[in-house]
Formats: structure tokens, sequence, C-alpha cells
């Protein structure tokens, strides 16, 4: 056995040691340093200054950090009441344009990860139309025919041109999820005298699981972040969270307002990307899958 | 405990016929093997028993009842599958229980049953792993207990041990043949490795392109392969073209005895490397033929002999008997069979001429 030494406070060369290495690093590693540095600053640097903004009560030119830090725009900001009906709107609205995708999408991919017939490459290509063109023409023709059919303003016309856009996650990651299910296993199952219906809930959907909680998830905040499709067919009537920060952003002149919001609109995100990493690590989902 | 009947079983898939006109009877308790090359049907035949496919016509007895309309989760049967098809999500006991459950046993008995048929596969203390954290072997084998734990009347068998390596292919056979015998369970076998069939089956079905070729006992199909399909496919063959002229036999050049009543015409004599015998001195009914190749398997050694205006043939030789490669042998057919048309083969059985050692 050997004992444990103390460290020693006062290392000779220790600094020098420490700098040379440090050049040597700038000198292996300086682009990729260089590049760290810019991304800190592209991405950091905003999200810095919105989260001091929401926080700051003065915040004058010439000075890097605000005068004043406090909470009177918080009150404020959820005082108006464009606020207070927007974020539970938006909110209920997310979860009921996701569950609606998922009953209509979740039987659509798994047939077209079982079953065989004509065109169903096509029919599965077809669901990237949404994503191949510039949405906002698609949204306009939308909207023509909404018109028509009375849908503007209305949150009904709301819910359905926001499926449209959860169409390719919810087919496309389910069908893959699908697909990667052994037919076997379905009919070990059948075999052990299951029904079908039971054979789908208790083999194959936990087997699909981490890949439908993605889709679910990504649906989700996708849902709640879409401001074009809401903003042409919902207003003026109907306003979503994202909307309405559009024109908190375009039209007031104070600054703390878009800034609360936007800290705001990213809560169910960092909320669902920690989930996301539960669901993923923790045994139970991913058990048996060697993860 | 029981008894399976095929009756006028055919499977087309569009206008592929699968399987073709096959009838069969498994007694109870039998182990029946079927046994043919892969795209012979043979998986098909099988899962039409387990339900996963209908046959075009037909019927499925199960002792004794049409078992031909039930859906796959209603018959008396289970599969070991060839793919390891344990479910990912869930622990041994749990993939062991879930059919238990679904018959709505208290749990008490499920929990007994599990470890039952766990220590009848020789993985007590497996419980709570999961499939991942198992070899190949040992999820046949919890696939194996989780068919046998619902006492199913028969329990079928889709070439569980093929993805295994050669050593464990043996022992799981071995093992299964065991717990097979003990439990006195009706079992179909569906396999392409002859060997695995002779060493399990009480009989064996040989199938070919969608139909059985013959359906005996393992020694009897080895012994008198009724086709020339089966006669090359179990074991190793050598399958000689001949011709019958005037009563007479003749192999190439060479004259061989005929069996009685054989008109004129082409034939196929087969004859099986160990009744090949080998003389010390050349005699006129036997061919003296050239080592070509000698492979030593230890306790015995397989040579190929040639010899012109006759194919080469397979002989096994005792490790006592002095041969070479390009040394000459004497070798003597003591038991061949005449194949002619598809029918039934002629056997013929000569004594060792006279001067033989």
């Amino acid at each position: 056995m050997t004992t444990l030494q103390p460290a020693s406070p006062v290392v000779p060369g220790f600094w020098a040691g420490t700098a040379a290495s440090f050049r040597a690093m700038i000198r292996r590693n300086g682009f990729g340093l260089l590049a760290l540095i810019v991304l800190i600053l592209v991405i950091l640097g905003p999200l810095y200054s919105v989260v001091l903004w929401a926080f700051a009560e003065r915040w004058q030119y010439p000075s890097l950090i605000p005068q004043e830090f406090g909470f009177t725009f918080w009150e404020r900001t959820f005082a108006r009441a464009d606020i207070a009906e927007a974020l539970p709107f938006s909110i209920i609205l997310s979860l009921v344009v996701t569950l609606l995708s998922a009953v209509i999408c979740l039987p659509a991919s798994y047939a077209f990860a079982r079953m065989k017939f004509r065109g169903r490459q096509l029919l599965l290509l077809s669901f990237l139309a949404t994503n191949a063109f510039p949405r906002f023409g698609l949204y306009i023709s939308i909207a023509v025919i909404f018109f028509r059919l009375n849908l503007i303003g209305t949150v009904q016309g709301v819910i359905l041109i926001q499926l449209v856009n959860t169409l390719l996650l919810m087919i496309w990651i389910p069908t893959a999820a699908f697909q990667g299910v052994d037919k076997a296993l379905e009919e070990a199952a059948l075999d052990v005298g299951a029904s079908r219906l039971r054979v789908f809930m208790q083999i194959t959907l936990p087997m699909v699981m981490p890949a439908l909680s993605a889709a679910l998830l990504l649906t989700f905040v996708n849902t709640f972040y879409e401001a074009q499709g809401a903003l042409l067919i919902g207003l003026p009537r109907v306003v979503t969270m994202p909307v309405l920060m559009y024109s908190l952003i375009n039209s007031q002149l104070i600054v703390q307002y878009g800034a609360i919001v936007s800290l705001v609109l990213w809560l169910p995100s960092l909320l669902l990307l920690i989930v996301a990493q539960r669901l993923l690590r923790g045994g139970y989902l991913t058990a048996g899958f060697g993860v | 405990m029981a008894t399976l009947d095929l009756t006028g079983i055919y499977k087309q898939f569009g206008s592929v016929t699968a399987v073709h006109d096959v009838n069969f009877q498994v007694q109870d308790g039998e182990f029946m093997c079927i046994l043919g090359p892969s795209g012979c049907g043979k998986s098909t035949l099988l899962r039409m028993v387990a339900g996963f496919e209908m046959p075009t016509s037909g019927d499925i007895r199960i002792d004794s009842e049409s078992v031909t309309a039930l859906s796959a989760n209603r018959r008396p049967t289970a599969m070991v599958f060839q793919k390891y098809t344990l479910w990912p999500h869930m622990k041994v006991s749990e993939n062991i229980a879930f059919g238990l459950q679904l018959r709505r046993l208290p749990r008490a008995v499920i929990e007994q049953k599990v470890k039952e048929s766990l220590a009848l596969v020789s993985l007590s203390g497996y419980e709570d792993r999961y499939p991942a954290q198992l070899s190949g072997g040992q999820q046949q084998r919890v696939a194996l207990a989780r068919a046998l734990v619902l006492e199913p009347k028969i329990l079928l068998l889709d070439e569980p041990f093929s993805s295994l390596d050669a050593i464990l292919r043996v022992r799981l056979r071995e093992e299964l043949r065991r717990i097979q015998r003990r439990l006195k369970i009706t079992a179909i076998f569906v396999t392409h490795d002859q060997e695995e069939a002779l060493t399990l089956a009480d009989r064996i079905a040989v199938m070919n392109a969608g139909h059985i070729e013959q359906l005996a006992a393992p020694s009897e199909i080895y012994a008198s392969p009724s086709s020339l399909f089966v006669a090359d496919f179990i074991g190793a063959m050598n399958l000689i073209p001949g011709t019958v002229s005037g009563g007479r036999l003749m192999l190439g050049a060479l004259p061989v005895d005929a069996p009685a009543g054989l008109s004129d015409g082409p034939v196929t004599v087969a004859i099986r490397p160990e009744d090949l015998v080998v003389l010390d001195a050349p005699q006129a009914s036997a061919w003296s033929m050239t080592v070509e190749q000698i492979s030593d398997l230890g306790y015995y050694r397989r040579a190929i002999l040639e010899m012109p205006g006759m194919q080469s043939l397979k002989i096994f030789l005792p490790k006592a008997l002095e041969a070479q490669e390009r040394g000459t042998l004497h070798v003597y057919a003591r038991r061949y069979l005449v194949y002619r048309d598809g029918n039934a083969p002629q056997e013929v059985v000569r004594g060792l001429p006279v001067s033989a050692a």
C-alpha cells in the first residue's frame, strides 16, 4: 500500500507548465476553440441579452448590464389580459393538436409499417410535400379555402392548419419505429394466446415507446412554437403565444414584454428536454434494448 | 398430450404452391421432424399448424378436433421461433408469465410455474434478467420455457437452434430431447439439418418442393430412402447413373448385379460410402480405383476414388487400412439401391466375394 501524499500547494513551475500546455492546446485546437467562441457569441449572446432584459428594470445604452434588476415587468406582463389568455390557450391547443395528430397518424403509421399496398412509398413521400416548399405559400392557398369554409379566425381552423405541420413527424418517426419491431415478436405473443389488440398494447407499443414519445414531444413543442399558420388563420380572434409575441416585439416600445414572453416560451421545450432525457435514460423504456 | 392430423393440406402464395397435398398424423408424445432444404415449404407447414398462415385447402385437427378455422391465439399450440423472439422490454420471468397472465391464473400459481419452467431449461435464477442480458442459447431456452409453461398440446419448433454455434446446438438439441421425453409432449421440429433430425426424431418427414417425399423412422429413411431426392439429401451417398439392358445392369463399363425383373432403360444406383468395402486383391466383381483424396476425420478417413469411365466415389476407410493418395484400392459394393422414374428403389444385397479379406 502506498500512502497518499497531500498535494503540495506550491509546485515549482506549475503555472509555467500550464501556460506551455495551454499554448500547445491553442496550436493543436486553435480552430476548434475559435469555433467554440463564435458559437458562444452567436447562440448564447442573444440568450444572455434576452435573460438580462427580462429582469431589467432600467437598462440604458452604453452599459453592458442593466442598471437596475427587478420583477416589476413580470407582474405587469402577467397582468396583461392578452397574455393571461394566450398562455393557457396555447398549451391546451398544443395538447389537443398533439393528441389529434397521434389519433390520426399512429394507426396510419402502423399501416405503413405493417401492410404492403399500392402507392405506399408515394404516400409516405407525400407527407414530405408540406416541408418541401415554402410553407407560407401553402398557408395562403389553405387560407383561401378556409375563408370559404368560414374557418378563418376560428379555433378549429388553427387546429387544422397546425395538424398539417405535425403529419411528417408523426407519420415518419412512428412508421420507422413500427418497422423496427420484428413481426416474429408479435407472432410470439399471438402464439401464447394474446389478442391482436393486446399484442399491440403490450408488445408493439412498449417497444416503440421511446421513438413514439420523441415524436409526441417534438410535435407538442413544434405546435407550441408554430406562429405562421396560427397567425394567418387565427387572427384576429384566435391568438396563440407565439403570435402574441410577434405583436409584442413589433409594436411595443417596452422590450421587457418580449423578453419575458420568450423566456416563458422556452419553458416547455426545456421541460420537455428534461423529460425526454429521463425517458430515454431511465431504465424502464429502454430496458432490454441494450442501450 | 395430443395427436395432430393433417389432411390434404395445400398452401398457395399467388401462383406459387408452397405446400402440396400434405397428409400425416403425429402420434401422442411423438417427436416428429420435418426435414428439407430451405424453401421446401416446411416452415410454412409449421406456421399453418400454429395458425400464422391459413391453408388454402385441407384440414388440421388436434385431438380429432378441427383447428383450421381458429386463429393463432386460440390454438393449443406453442411455438419456439428461429429468431430470438423474447420481448425485449420484459424480464425473463415476465416473458414466461405473459401467456399465463392471459389465462388469468392466480399470481402464486404463475410464480410457481415460471420457476418450474426455468428449472426445466436449467435457467433457475434468471428471472430478473432482460433478454439483452442473455446469450443466444439462453434466449432460446427461455423461449422454450415460455412455450412449455403453457402446457400446449403440440409443441412447435421452427429451426430454434439454427442461429447458435455448433457445440451449443448439439447441447441444446440433447436437452430438448430430454425435456420432450420427460414431458411426453407431442412435438414437431422443423429443420434443414439432417443430423439434428436424425438424432431428435421418432419419425422424420422429408420435404421437397412442397410435398412430403418420405415419412419414416430415421433408421429407415437412412437405410431405404424412398426417392432419389431423399437418398441424396440424407447422409453421404454415391449416386451413379447406369443402364439396364437384357437383365444386365451396367455402371459405365462395369457390370453389377441387377435386381430381378428390371426392364431395359436408364436407372440410378445409390451406394452408401459405408457399403463399399475394400478388398485386398482385385476381383472380377470389384472395381480397382485410384485414390484421389484422403481426408482424415479423426476416428475414420473419407476418401474419394476415381476410375476411368466411372464417376468418382466417396468411401469411408478404417484407420487400420493402409491407403494413400494416388494408390489403388479394390472396392466392392455389398449393398446398393436401384432407382428408376421416381419409383421406390429395389435393393441389392450381395455377399462378399469368396477370397475377400
